[in-house]
């Protein structure tokens, strides 16, 4: 073994593409991929399902949509992929051969982020439009698709804050899921302003025709308002996961 | 002027009063040291915060008092330091799905590596080539530590801190990997190793940091680690073709503690604090005694005794 052969130059990739395609190509191994199926199939069932629920197709899926995609089905897919692209790498100890290098934390947060957002994109988000399809409602389905598309990439941004803050990543994620989201968001519109499902539901209710009124909640912005606070969360989510990345402590998959 | 051994005459990494608890548990307590350019060996038994020390070097952990700086840069703030270091950690965990290529690749991508050929380099320096376009998580426990060791070499490292990094290789492989840490020491590189099979340290490292219980128990070169403990007795083997009457005249020397006979290894076990004056008194003893010297022989001067006596 000899130290060190000598060099010939070249341009090497970006740091920033460099760690997407990484998050892309290790992220997610096989068994993760079989994970984020089972919501996207689920999503689909509900799909299935509002053809159960009476009344226009329109409205029975807005009902399944809104009570079990959204709630449900969307934020399990989204946590799968979170909490692969950060905090399942952090439990591994695979997650220092990317912190222990000069790339900038941001760069990190935001290929990391970028990664799971394109995940998402391709197979909750799909999914749940497709589910408007299925449920014979295919006009709403562009606002399916939309809606998830935001609430997802918050989703994302969310969960990877939290793998920065914790290496119990999964409970602390469906406990901002189940305890923060759906009992605090359920009583209080501050908190639902501040929610991907709410905020996710927000803007699906308000580009379908005649959406059911029960699904309307006052107090949380709506459309376009609802796209900005969802921005706004990724933003600050992602903010917090670059300031917790630089205190990080790595100590080790072992320990 | 005496240099204290502990401190390296022109250091790149630095570590004084350093602390590191995790909860009640101290695992680094006010840990005084540094490492220059060579190799040196970290020696120290189960949780003496060997670990903890090479990971609060390279940043991946902060420190709860005390300083760490690499070339006098703070590893924790200053995130172009990595530049210049690369460490190789103990555990087995490798990235899942990649290809030893791609994850080496991946290493280099992020340094900003310009010679497309580094990645290949690196695993050839390691004798990987051959293995590497297969996944990382199929590789024994062996191959993965040799492609962590190009993953570190592909970013041409000021400073290469490695833990247990001869875990899982084979004797060939081993030997080739003490060859490439002293040719990366010869360089002028700070080569910092962690390892709990002591000869090979005793092969490789010009100087050992032993660690007890999170505090530095002794440093130097093994001789001279040796040579400071004076307090301590050291035995001395001493056979002859007439036990009886050498043991007599031994009991006579001041630099004898103690003559007990082993009958194991049929011979003498001679306890002293004063091993230089025994080395001169006995040839003088054999000279005027008619019993004949058939082998004279430290039984501690092994890293391994040392290390056993250190550890108490």
């Amino acid at each position: 073994m000899n130290a060190l052969p000598p060099a010939t130059t070249g341009r090497p990739r970006p740091r920033f593409l460099a760690i997407l395609v990484y998050t892309l190509q290790s992220c997610i191994p096989p068994r993760r991929w079989f994970a984020l199926l089972l919501p996207c199939i689920g999503a689909l069932f509900f799909g299935l399902l509002a053809h159960a629920v009476n009344g226009s197709p329109g409205h029975a899926f807005a009902n399944v949509a809104a009570e079990g995609i959204f709630a449900l089905m969307l934020p399990i897919a989204a946590l799968v992929i979170g909490d692969a692209v950060l905090g399942a790498e952090v439990r591994a100890g695979t997650f220092q051969f990317t912190w222990l290098s000069p790339a900038p934390t941001w760069q990190i947060v935001l290929g990391r982020w970028l990664g799971g957002s394109i995940i998402a994109l391709v197979t909750i988000v799909p999914a749940t439009a497709l589910a408007a399809v299925v449920a014979g409602d295919a006009a709403d389905a562009d606002a399916a698709f939309v809606a998830a598309a935001f609430a997802s990439v918050a989703y994302v941004a969310i969960f990877i804050a939290i793998g920065s803050m914790t290496r119990r990543t999964a409970v602390w994620s469906l406990a901002f899921v189940f305890l923060v989201e759906r009992l605090l968001g359920a009583a209080l519109t501050g908190i639902a302003q501040l929610s991907p499902t709410w905020e996710g539901r927000a803007i699906f209710i308000s580009y379908i025709d005649n959406p059911p009124s029960r699904l309307v909640r006052a107090g949380i912005p709506h459309g376009a308002g609802a796209v900005v606070r969802l921005v706004i969360v990724t933003v600050v989510a992602m903010a917090l996961a670059n300031w917790r990345m630089r205190h990080m402590r790595l100590s080790g998959a072992s320990d | 002027m005496i240099s204290d051994p502990a401190f390296a005459a022109d250091a790149t990494v630095t570590v004084a009063d350093v602390s590191v608890w995790f909860g009640a548990k101290v695992a680094l307590s006010e840990l005084s040291c540094s490492f220059g350019p060579g190799v040196t060996g970290l020696l120290g038994p189960n949780g003496a915060g060997k670990t903890t020390l090479m990971r609060a070097m390279t940043g991946l952990i902060g420190v709860n008092q005390g300083t760490v700086r690499i070339e006098d840069r703070d590893p924790r703030r200053d995130r172009a330091v990595h530049d210049r270091m690369a460490l190789v950690a103990e555990d087995e965990a490798v990235p899942p799905s990649l290809t030893a290529r791609q994850f080496v690749r991946y290493v280099a991508d992020l340094r900003r590596v310009t010679d497309r050929d580094a990645p290949d380099n690196a695993l050839r320096t390691v004798a990987m080539l051959d293995e590497a376009g297969r996944r990382v998580d199929t590789f024994s426990k062996g191959m993965r530590q040799r492609t962590k060791i190009a993953a570190a070499l592909v970013t041409n490292p000021h400073v290469l801190v490695l833990d247990e990094p001869l875990n899982g290789a084979d004797p060939v492989q081993r030997l080739r990997l003490i060859e490439l840490f002293k040719q990366l020491g010869a360089q002028g590189r700070t080569v910092i190793v962690s390892s709990h099979v002591l000869n090979e340290v005793e092969r490789l490292a010009e100087r050992v940091i032993v660690l007890v219980h999170g505090r530095l128990a002794a440093a130097g070169g093994h001789h001279a680690i040796r040579d400071a403990m004076n307090d301590r007795p050291r035995h001395v083997l001493i056979r002859s073709d007439d036990t009886r009457r050498l043991a007599a005249a031994l009991i006579t020397l001041e630099s004898v503690e103690g003559v007990t006979f082993d009958s194991a290894r049929d011979g003498l076990v001679i306890q002293t604090l004063h091993a230089r004056e025994l080395a001169t008194a006995l040839p003088r003893l054999a000279r005027d005694t008619p019993a004949r010297l058939l082998e004279v022989r430290a039984l501690d001067d092994s890293l391994e005794s040392l290390f056993r006596e250190l550890v108490g």
